[in-house]
């Protein structure tokens, strides 16, 4: 197995008072796609969205626990440069509709400091080459992101999340919005995004988490019920619970 | 949690009742190709030409049963992208037909070689032998499907060591052939036909131990090296009687 990534340590995160993950454990392969599956309201986009802080930005939220990125405990560090290193794509997707695709392209780059134009514009074409999406929209830079089509907007925005040079990319249901043939496209784009990123996906579709994903983690009522190579998961799971789930039989 | 998760309602789902309805078809299957072999040697055995192109013609159904089989696995397979145990299902089926398959092509393979037996013969121990490797093969295969059908680990597992017994009655049975064709020339081309047929009752003895193992991995997800030791192979004459 690769390094570990990412540690999840004993997390607990808390609506209120109550825990809608408790006292999960697991370690985050570099370099690897891991899926996170589990019926509605199990807790998945809840743990996806602790891994890069964004489940405090919510008011009365609280975590215990630890996040350790390359060993550092993300709750330790500034959680801007946190969500730098550990990128996020939504379930819907979510360009910046004023903007061009070349503006949402190059927003991070933009924010996150000077570059010459020249620099700029290199970084944007690499990005939405990262992305799959450069040969779609090369003659068309200058047009609102909302002119593509849902599939293109989703790329735009995982180009958008590339151009920030994270480490991790964190996809929350990347594809429930989009079509078979956008879906396909993403799901490629996964595969590839692995060779340079760690990829994290939350998907309700079990047969893409089968497709896409290295190792998989099943959670069920905030818990974090098996942790595995995905080929095992699916194959032979070691708990019933697995077992009843990825077969159909609840959820 | 208010019911159990594994069977929330209690009734099997038209989804499970698919995979028993497979299972069932593929057990039928297993029994037609039994009796292929039952009376296949039974035909040589008694020199019974008429029921020997009887099991003969048997054949063209084992085919039809199997292609039917595989067409029913690979639906289930497209229409329901089973996970897990229905998977470990599907995938042990597809196997465990070729390999029933297989144990009917040797029953007709025994039925092909009946040759009046007016003329000279083995032994009646020889024959008596013969008789008691075709009882533990056809009991194997019994239990093979048995345990198949009624998802019994435990007797699929028992069977490997009733391999055991089958391959060293195949070794007494090729020597005491050997010491017959010495001691009784006339009979030889009945004595190279049980050559053949000793050795297609332990071929049908592997198919059911194959049969098993893919009853153990549909059930467990255990695969036969992770329970089974591999045993180093000898030559044939350098294995005790």
């Amino acid at each position: 197995m690769s390094s570990v990534k990412l540690t999840v340590d004993h997390l607990t995160a808390f609506y209120g008072e109550n825990p809608a993950i408790s006292d999960i454990s697991l370690e985050i392969p570099d370099r690897g796609v891991t899926a996170i599956i589990g019926p509605s309201g199990c807790g998945k986009s809840t743990l996806i969205r602790c891994l890069n802080r964004l489940h405090e930005t919510v008011p009365r939220t609280k975590v215990e626990g630890r996040v350790l990125l390359d060993g550092e405990d993300i709750y330790e560090l500034d959680p801007v440069r946190v969500r730098r290193r550990i990128g996020m794509v939504f379930q819907k997707p979510n360009p910046f509709i004023t903007m061009s695709i070349y503006g949402n392209a190059s927003a991070p780059l933009r924010l996150n400091g000077r570059l010459s134009r020249d620099a700029m514009d290199a970084a944007v074409v690499h990005s939405l080459q990262q992305a799959a999406l450069w040969d779609e929209v090369k003659d068309r830079l200058e047009a609102p992101a909302t002119s593509l089509s849902g599939g293109q907007q989703q790329r735009l925005c995982i180009a958008r999340a590339l151009a920030a040079n994270p480490e991790v990319l964190l996809m929350d249901e990347p594809c429930s919005a989009l079509d078979p043939v956008a879906t396909a496209k993403i799901e490629e784009l996964v595969k590839r995004l692995k060779e340079e990123y760690t990829v994290v996906i939350v998907t309700h579709n079990m047969q893409q988490a089968a497709r896409v994903s290295d190792f998989t983690a099943f959670l069920y009522l905030g818990k974090l019920i098996e942790f595995g190579p995905t080929e095992d998961l699916f194959e032979r799971p070691t708990q019933s619970l697995t077992e009843a789930y990825v077969t159909g039989r609840f959820g | 949690m208010t019911e159990d998760p594994l069977s929330p309602s209690g009734a099997p789902r038209g989804y499970d009742l698919e995979v028993r309805h497979l299972t069932d078809r593929a057990a039928r299957m297993g029994e037609w190709a039994l009796q292929m072999v039952h009376d296949g040697w039974k035909a040589f055995d008694q020199g019974d030409r008429q029921l020997a192109q009887n099991v003969l013609d048997r054949n063209g159904k084992l085919d039809l049963l199997d292609d039917e089989m595989e067409h029913a696995v690979i639906a289930f397979l497209v229409l329901r992208q089973p996970a897990a145990v229905d998977l470990r299902t599907a995938a042990g089926l597809l196997k465990m037909t070729t390999h029933m398959d297989r144990i009917g092509r040797l029953g007709y393979d025994m039925g092909r070689l009946t040759i009046p037996v007016t003329g000279p013969r083995e032994s009646p121990e020889l024959r008596a032998l013969l008789q008691r490797v075709d009882d533990v093969v056809e009991a194997m295969v019994r239990q093979a499907l048995e345990g198949l059908e009624h998802g019994r680990v435990d007797l699929a597992r028992d069977l490997f060591q009733r391999d055991d017994d089958v391959d060293r009655m195949y070794r007494q049975a090729q020597r005491t052939v050997i010491a017959e064709l010495g001691k009784n020339p006339a009979a030889a081309a009945r004595l190279a036909s049980i050559v053949l047929v000793t050795r297609h009752f332990e071929r049908i003895a592997d198919n059911a131990c194959k049969i098993a193992e893919k009853t153990i991995y549909a059930i467990t997800g255990q695969r036969r090296t992770e329970y089974l030791p591999r045993r180093p192979t000898r030559l044939l004459y350098d294995e005790p009687f």
